[in-house]
């Protein structure tokens, strides 16, 4: 029998990650269960899905509840199981456990998780259940990025990976990233080993001036720090806490917390979710920001650095000329101008490294710069290759930085090719 | 005297998504996106290009950026002392750009001319862009103190409708769906990731708001950015690109037929005179005859596509019946059958129109005049119309003012 999918049984919808993925999913006309611990809990996320959906049709396709009341319903019915609760090992596992006796065998189980050990998420499940288990890392808001990683662990059936890829490109347009089972997939692997040394760099040159440094006009649409405001200090941690665990490579030793990110969380300073105690940012009552002084803990008024070669690069870019922006970069002397270079250049090297680790060796770059450019918002590290003038003077900027060059940096051809849209990428800012 | 053929080279049109304010951009990197675009998709030269031609509404308003056809000179230096020129008529402003460029092919002045559409609209709050907007109506009679001018306007089109025909809204919702639907299919599409469907269409509510009478958000194209580059080209220029290509000249697509039109500038005075004729736009309707005869087409059904300007569900509305899908007053008809979705008899839209790909109003014109490339070339992606040979784009200006039609095909 064919299969389909027209049912979903969401877990942890009450989370903004259910709850958005959860709209997604019935903006694109499937019946979707909405579950949390509460039924207010669900009602909170339906309205989340409401307001990114931007409409109340949706609520036709959606039917919210708790655990105890309607789990053997929802998963009894479902085609597929969305797991989207906490991220934590036990949680998920007794969740698993607690599905088992309700699903029907052949009932498609995912876990939204990029962090945790795929290996170890089914363990002591049934046969039926391990093998239709798999993850989906959607990133979030969905409608705006559309980024979908995928990979099964051993036991998967590899059909039903690809059932689910087709699904996820087909039905609901997802930029489908297939990837290997290792911690943080290919995203949050290289997106947080970069965050962690911004924050390093940030205890010495401070959150202002490093936010300024590798600010949008370096192919993001929003800074790093800023970023990890929005994601939550807390999150980061625990993301890079088990990319130290579960993961070894030759930039391993970049993963770091520094102390004063330690303090920061063990103060509740965890970014935009505590926006009164603030983060990386704290904004004013007038509306402005301030910025957290690693060294003191003490919130400082903002300085607005203006450092020479990013502004006339900023203002190359105001008027649609990238290529020679980054040139200006590339070009760049000075301790502001190492910083950048470093955080390039180390994205480029990581990311071409990491080709074949996280993604398929056959699918060359394409995947890391397909989820860098559709979950992260930033412009793909085969991409800064070209703006930064080719692979051959990027290779020269990576070993200037004492970097090695990856062999597939010097094998790819898709940095060659004309990179249409790319100036989404590179707001000048 | 039979005219000599003007051919369309194809181009590139930037993503309608974007917010280039947002971005920090001027219009110039707009325009530079669109141009370094074109080069990349249809691998002319520079030094092929002997005049280009800027189609833009009204960036002295939104930009405070006046002389736009200068910028061109800045994208190359084999582009020092480039003719250029500006033109303007509200939404059809590229519409008319290209139509002078093939005037100036077929006069022999030029064998390649670079036609850009470009508007940057989201530099200014709703309001005062509705206000600016405005400027391509009789500000002072039909604009001035209204916050939207052209939903009221363009809801009054409903309303003759309504008043001679007959009109449920119903239809309008459906029109607004099918261009949602479409543009899921374009990656360039303003809003290929928004949700949408009829029964959203149908409801007035917080997310649905109504603007004016029967015109509601989803009944609007979009306040939209947007640039593109297209290459008009003689025969001569033709031949030795399909040469330098691979390709047989008659995979080209040309300029079969066109049509152009200007009716008085007020409203009230169109559908006044329109009283007791069958077409309630009737200046529309000869834009279209017109291209129909240039082309030598019998009727709509001797076309595979439709690019219409929806700039509200009541403007595609009248599209129907003028282009003649059904009898005056009767487009209802092919909407309930199906005739213009994807797969049905002539589609209209498949990019999405106004409504779903967007509306940088002086942009519009040249990038219908691109997807009517695309669908003949058959090069139009997951919103290709199977086997397209001759399709159609009308770009209006103002009120059903301005009113340019081409027919674009290949032998």
């Amino acid at each position: 029998m064919e299969r389909t999918i027209q049912t979903v049984a969401v877990l942890g919808a009450s989370g903004t990650v259910g709850s958005l993925t959860g709209g997604f999913l019935a903006q694109n006309g499937l019946r979707v269960y909405f579950l949390s611990r509460t039924q207010e809990g669900s009602r909170k996320g339906l309205e989340k899905a409401i307001a990114q959906a931007r409409s109340e049709v949706i609520t036709e396709n959606i039917i919210c509840g708790d655990y105890d009341s309607m789990l053997s319903e929802a998963v009894s019915r479902a085609d597929w199981i969305l797991e989207s609760v906490a991220e934590d090992l036990s949680v998920k596992q007794a969740m698993y456990e607690r599905l088992e006796p309700l699903r029907r065998p052949g009932t498609i189980v995912s876990s939204v998780t990029s962090s945790l050990v795929l290996e170890d998420l089914p363990k002591g499940r049934s046969e039926d259940f391990q093998k239709h288990f798999l993850s989906t890392h959607f990133y979030n808001p969905p409608g705006k990025m559309s980024a979908c990683e995928i990979c099964g662990h051993s036991k998967t059936d590899p059909a039903l990976v690809e059932f689910m890829a087709d699904f996820l490109h087909r039905r609901l347009r997802r930029t489908v990233i297939p990837v290997r089972p290792t911690a943080g997939f290919a995203g949050n692997r290289i997106a947080f080993l970069l965050f962690a040394r911004i924050t390093e760099l940030a205890a010495e040159y401070g959150v202002e001036m490093m936010d300024y440094l590798i600010g949008p006009y370096t192919g993001r649409v929003m800074a790093p720090l800023a970023t990890i405001d929005l994601v939550g200090l807390d999150i980061h941690k625990a993301i890079i806490q088990s990319l130290q665990t579960h993961t070894r490579d030759a930039m391993h030793f970049k993963l770091v917390l520094p102390d004063y990110l330690e303090k920061m969380i063990e103060q509740g300073r965890l970014g935009r979710k505590t926006r009164d105690k603030g983060g990386f940012y704290k904004r004013l009552e007038s509306g402005q920001y301030e910025y957290i002084d690693p060294k003191s803990l003490v919130y400082i008024p903002a300085f607005q650095p203006h450092v020479r070669f990013v502004e006339e690069a900023k203002q190359l870019i105001h008027i649609g000329r990238y290529r020679d922006a980054f040139e200006r970069i590339r070009d760049a002397k000075g301790t502001e101008a190492d910083i950048v270079q470093e955080i390039l250049t180390t994205y480029i090297a990581y990311s071409y490294m990491l080709v074949g680790e996280v993604t398929e060796q056959k699918h060359g770059i394409e995947g890391i710069d397909r989820v860098m450019m559709t979950g992260f918002n930033w412009a793909s590290p085969s991409l800064l290759v070209y703006m930064l003038g080719g692979k051959n003077q990027a290779a020269e900027l990576l070993a200037s930085k004492g970097l090695q060059v990856p062999a597939s940096l010097l094998e790819d051809t898709v940095c060659e090719r004309y990179p249409f849209n790319a100036g989404r990428y590179f707001p000048a800012k | 005297m039979r005219k000599k053929s003007v051919y369309l080279l194809g181009g590139y049109q930037t993503d309608f998504a974007r917010n280039w304010a947002r971005e920090n951009k001027h219009i110039s990197a707009m325009m530079r996106e669109a141009y370094e675009g074109s080069l990349a998709v249809t691998r002319i030269e520079p030094r092929d290009i002997q005049a280009a031609f800027i189609g833009n509404f009204a960036a002295e308003l939104y930009c405070m950026q006046g002389h736009l056809g200068a910028f061109f000179v800045d994208f190359d230096p084999a582009f020092r002392g480039l003719p250029t020129c500006r033109f303007e008529g509200a939404c059809a402003s590229s519409a008319l750009a290209a139509l002078s460029a093939m005037a100036h092919i077929q006069a022999g002045l030029y064998d390649c001319i670079a036609v850009v559409g470009v508007e940057q609209m989201k530099t200014v709050s709703p309001a005062k862009g509705g206000d600016y907007l405005g400027t391509a109506a009789w500000y002072e009679r039909e604009s001035a103190g209204i916050e939207f001018p052209f939903p009221k306007l363009f809801g009054k089109l409903g309303d003759v409708y309504e008043a001679r025909y007959g009109l449920d809204n119903r239809y309008l919702a459906r029109i607004a769906a099918i261009n949602y639907a479409n543009a899921k299919l374009n990656p360039n599409a303003q809003t290929r990731d928004w949700f949408m469907n009829y029964d959203h269409a149908c409801r007035k509510g917080q997310y649905n708001t109504a603007i004016v009478g029967r015109i509601k958000v989803t009944d609007c194209s979009q306040v939209t950015d947007g640039a593109v580059c297209i290459y008009l080209a003689s025969e001569n220029f033709a031949a030795e690109y399909a040469r330098r290509l691979g390709q047989p000249l008659e995979r080209l697509p040309r300029i079969l037929g066109w049509g152009h039109t200007t009716a008085p500038m007020e409203f009230v005075t169109k559908v006044a005179e329109s009283e007791g004729q069958p077409y309630v736009l009737p200046w529309t309707r000869k834009a279209i005859t017109d291209a129909y005869r240039r082309a030598g087409l019998k009727d709509c059904w001797d076309l595979d596509a439709i690019e219409t300007h929806d700039c509200f569900t009541t403007s595609e509305y009248m599209a129907i019946d003028h282009f003649g899908l059904t009898e005056p007053g009767q487009s209802w008809k092919a909407i309930e059958e199906g005739v213009i979705e994807m797969g049905g008899r002539l589609p209209m839209n498949p990019s999405g129109g106004l409504i779903g790909c967007g509306h940088p109003v002086g942009a519009t014109g040249a990038r219908q005049l691109l997807d009517a490339y695309k669908q003949v070339t058959e090069t139009a992606g997951d919103y290709q119309v199977p086997g397209a040979r001759r399709v159609a784009t009308l770009n209006i200006g103002g009120s059903a003012t301005t009113n340019v039609v081409f027919i674009i095909g290949r032998d």
